[in-house]
């Protein structure tokens, strides 16, 4: 997570822009635009967008809860239950627990309209689109590393705004696939990605893995990466990527779509799910990030569907917070 | 997670008899568990095996292991491995994630985990699961963290490697609901008793009866759900329902009870509904013990 002077102009954090807002002690709230630039198979916001989202509104949190001392996302999950089609989308973060070592806090992600107003699901009610817990490890003020002053007057209301993507996050992100079933995909590391110790942001590694998931079971299932959608991300963050290029690797779990061999046929789930592994290539292949995810066709998540925001200026501001 | 020692009624090296705390959970499940040392000269920790069988009343809707059991395991193998890496002091489990492709196990499942990160307050490990009795298919996948500790007086000496055997089965083994002491409460709602032999040897709520209390709780959510909705009673529909993905967040001990979960079903695509669910030690000022999410599965 970035604040306080971060993001540097033309960052991967400005370029998808983020305003968020402190609601008393425990709670915040972040919300960012659902674009084509930044969507999946199923036409909503890719789980990876909506763990920066996540990661960005914890981490403002964080810095509120838990000044004088610092913190580093440890884990992050998000499990989507609807495309998140926008047409923006709102992260609703709360407090779960602050320890002396760790801090927990969970969010709920909705679709809102631009005035703050929250779309109804499918059947006219009110759900969220996806449920996300982050936990951040306690760094005590005297020993943290970063590399500007604490931003301890946050105010109550943050934008993090910078050039407007003009093409696919993937792409501006210089992503490339070496290996779609192997899930081995490549991120470059430089200031774009940085975070505010110079190690990749946490956001743009779960998108990673989203992205490398998403290839591998494509791969698995036949149905290609284009038409998987990555419904659900566990990150554990080990250590910082810092040299890169960062590359995936894939394991993909056995889903049952054989019949299991010579055994009788049992209750085959429509989803599969993949272990990627995020190694640092340019500092010995280090492990930094282990990403259990779990992905499903997209027309049986309820794809494609028409983001909401498909008629609206990709350069469109964004709404005031609520 | 209970701080396992390796020895116990089963063990081959402890002087503690059955009555120890310890190993209730996993000698319910009959875990074996095996410490695999580095190749000589290397540096770096032990990994680590397991292996537990499926036996019938612990087979879920989908045929096998329920995955509430199927965390307890992998809560106990990685909870080993990781306070193995820190000794002399300890660990206890902080967050379990895990994702299971297949329920239709036909065992015995086999554990492999190894430290992924160990540092200053915190091991992060991570475990695979496969199906012996389907060639070893990579079944499941998990990752812990355990926050490091002050063992107190526990006994942390350990004969290394160190190695628990396979218990052997016990007739007329109650079902998880029983030997947990669950029972449904109201609406989405879930209740445990918390027994003695559910107390780790720090006299707190063992992290896998939390699991199996998530498990059948959210199951029992989506049945009471799909009753509201015009769907067959709970009690039909609960029988076709099996939890997978799993998300936990232990927050702090429970020692008082009874223990309530207490549900959110966020719903999903039709064949699946991911639910929240909240764990409150009721005689403790009701204070939140837990959170996770559970992915249910209609088979």
């Amino acid at each position: 997570m970035t604040v306080g002077g971060d993001p540097p102009p033309g960052h991967f954090l400005g370029d998808l822009g983020f305003r968020t807002e402190l609601l008393g002690e425990t709670g915040a709230v972040g919300r960012t635009r659902v674009t084509r630039f930044v969507t999946g198979a199923d036409g909503g916001a890719r789980a990876g967008v909506l763990a920066t989202l996540v990661d960005v509104v914890g981490g403002l949190l964080g810095v509120r809860i838990l000044a004088p001392d610092w913190m580093a996302t440890a884990d992050l999950t998000i499990q989507l239950v609807r495309p998140a089609v926008g047409p923006f989308v709102e992260a609703r973060a709360e407090l779960v627990r602050r320890g002396r070592t760790t801090m927990v806090i969970e969010a709920v992600i909705v679709n809102v309209l631009g005035d703050g107003t929250e779309v109804p699901d499918p059947g006219g009610g009110s759900a969220p689109v996806a449920w996300s817990t982050t936990t951040f490890a306690v760094l005590p003020g005297g020993n943290r590393t970063a590399s500007q002053d604490l931003p301890f007057g946050l105010p109550p209301q943050l934008d993090i705004s910078g050039t407007v993507l003009d093409r696919s996050v993937l792409d501006r992100l210089g992503m490339s696939v070496l290996d779609a079933a192997g899930g081995r995909v490549s991120l470059p590391v430089g200031p774009y990605v940085h975070n505010s110790i110079q190690g990749v942001q946490g956001g743009a590694m779960a998108l990673l893995g989203d992205v490398a998931a998403a290839e591998a079971l494509g791969a698995a299932t036949g149905l290609g990466a284009a038409s998987v959608v990555v419904t659900d991300l566990q990150v554990a963050y080990l250590t910082l990527g810092r040299v890169g290029p960062i590359v995936s690797r894939a394991t993909v779990l056995d889903g049952g779509a054989d019949g299991g061999g010579d055994v009788p046929d049992g209750p085959v789930p429509a989803a599969e799910s993949a272990v990627v592994e995020l190694v640092d290539s340019g500092a010995g292949d280090r492990l930094t990030t282990v990403i259990n995810a779990r992905g499903m066709a997209a027309d049986a998540f309820g794809a494609p569907w028409a983001p909401a925001s498909a008629g609206m200026p990709d350069g469109a501001p964004l709404p005031v917070a609520p | 997670m209970t701080p396992a020692t390796p020895t116990g009624p089963t063990g081959p090296t402890g002087p503690v008899g059955p009555a120890d705390a310890r190993h209730y959970m996993s000698d319910y499940f009959r875990l074996e568990r095996w410490e695999i040392p580095p190749a000589d000269g290397a540096e770096g920790f032990s990994e680590f095996g397991g292996r537990m069988p499926v036996d019938g009343h612990h087979r879920g809707a989908g045929g096998g292991l329920r995955t509430g059991a199927l965390l307890t395991n992998l809560d106990s193998v990685g909870g080993f491995l990781s306070g193995l890496s820190v000794l002399p002091r300890w660990i206890v489990t902080t967050s379990l994630m895990a994702t299971v492709t297949r329920l239709d196990h036909l065992g015995p499942l086999r554990v492999h985990g190894r430290v992924l990160r160990r540092g200053r307050n915190s091991v992060v490990a991570g475990l695979h699961v496969v199906d012996e009795g389907r060639g070893d298919a990579l079944v499941a996948a998990s990752t812990g963290t355990f926050a490091v500790l002050d063992p107190g007086d526990m006994n942390v000496a350990f004969d290394r490697p160190a190695v628990v055997p396979m218990p052997g089965p016990t007739p007329d083994a109650p079902p998880p609901e029983e030997f947990f002491r669950i029972r449904p409460g109201v609406g989405a709602t879930t209740r445990l008793e918390l027994a003695e032999h559910l107390r780790n040897p720090w006299g707190m709520l063992h992290g896998g009866a939390v699991a199996v209390l998530v498990d059948v709780a959210a199951c029992r959510a989506v049945a009471e759900a799909r009753r509201a909705d015009g769907g067959p009673d709970p009690a039909g529909a609960v029988e076709s329902l099996a939890a997978a993905d799993t998300v936990l967040h232990f927050l702090r001990p429970a020692r008082v009870g009874p223990v309530e979960a207490r549900c959110r079903v966020f719903g999903g695509p039709t064949d699946r509904a991911l639910v929240r669910v909240a764990v409150h030690d009721v005689g403790a000022d009701d204070r939140l013990v837990a959170l996770g999410s559970v992915v249910v599965l209609a088979l």
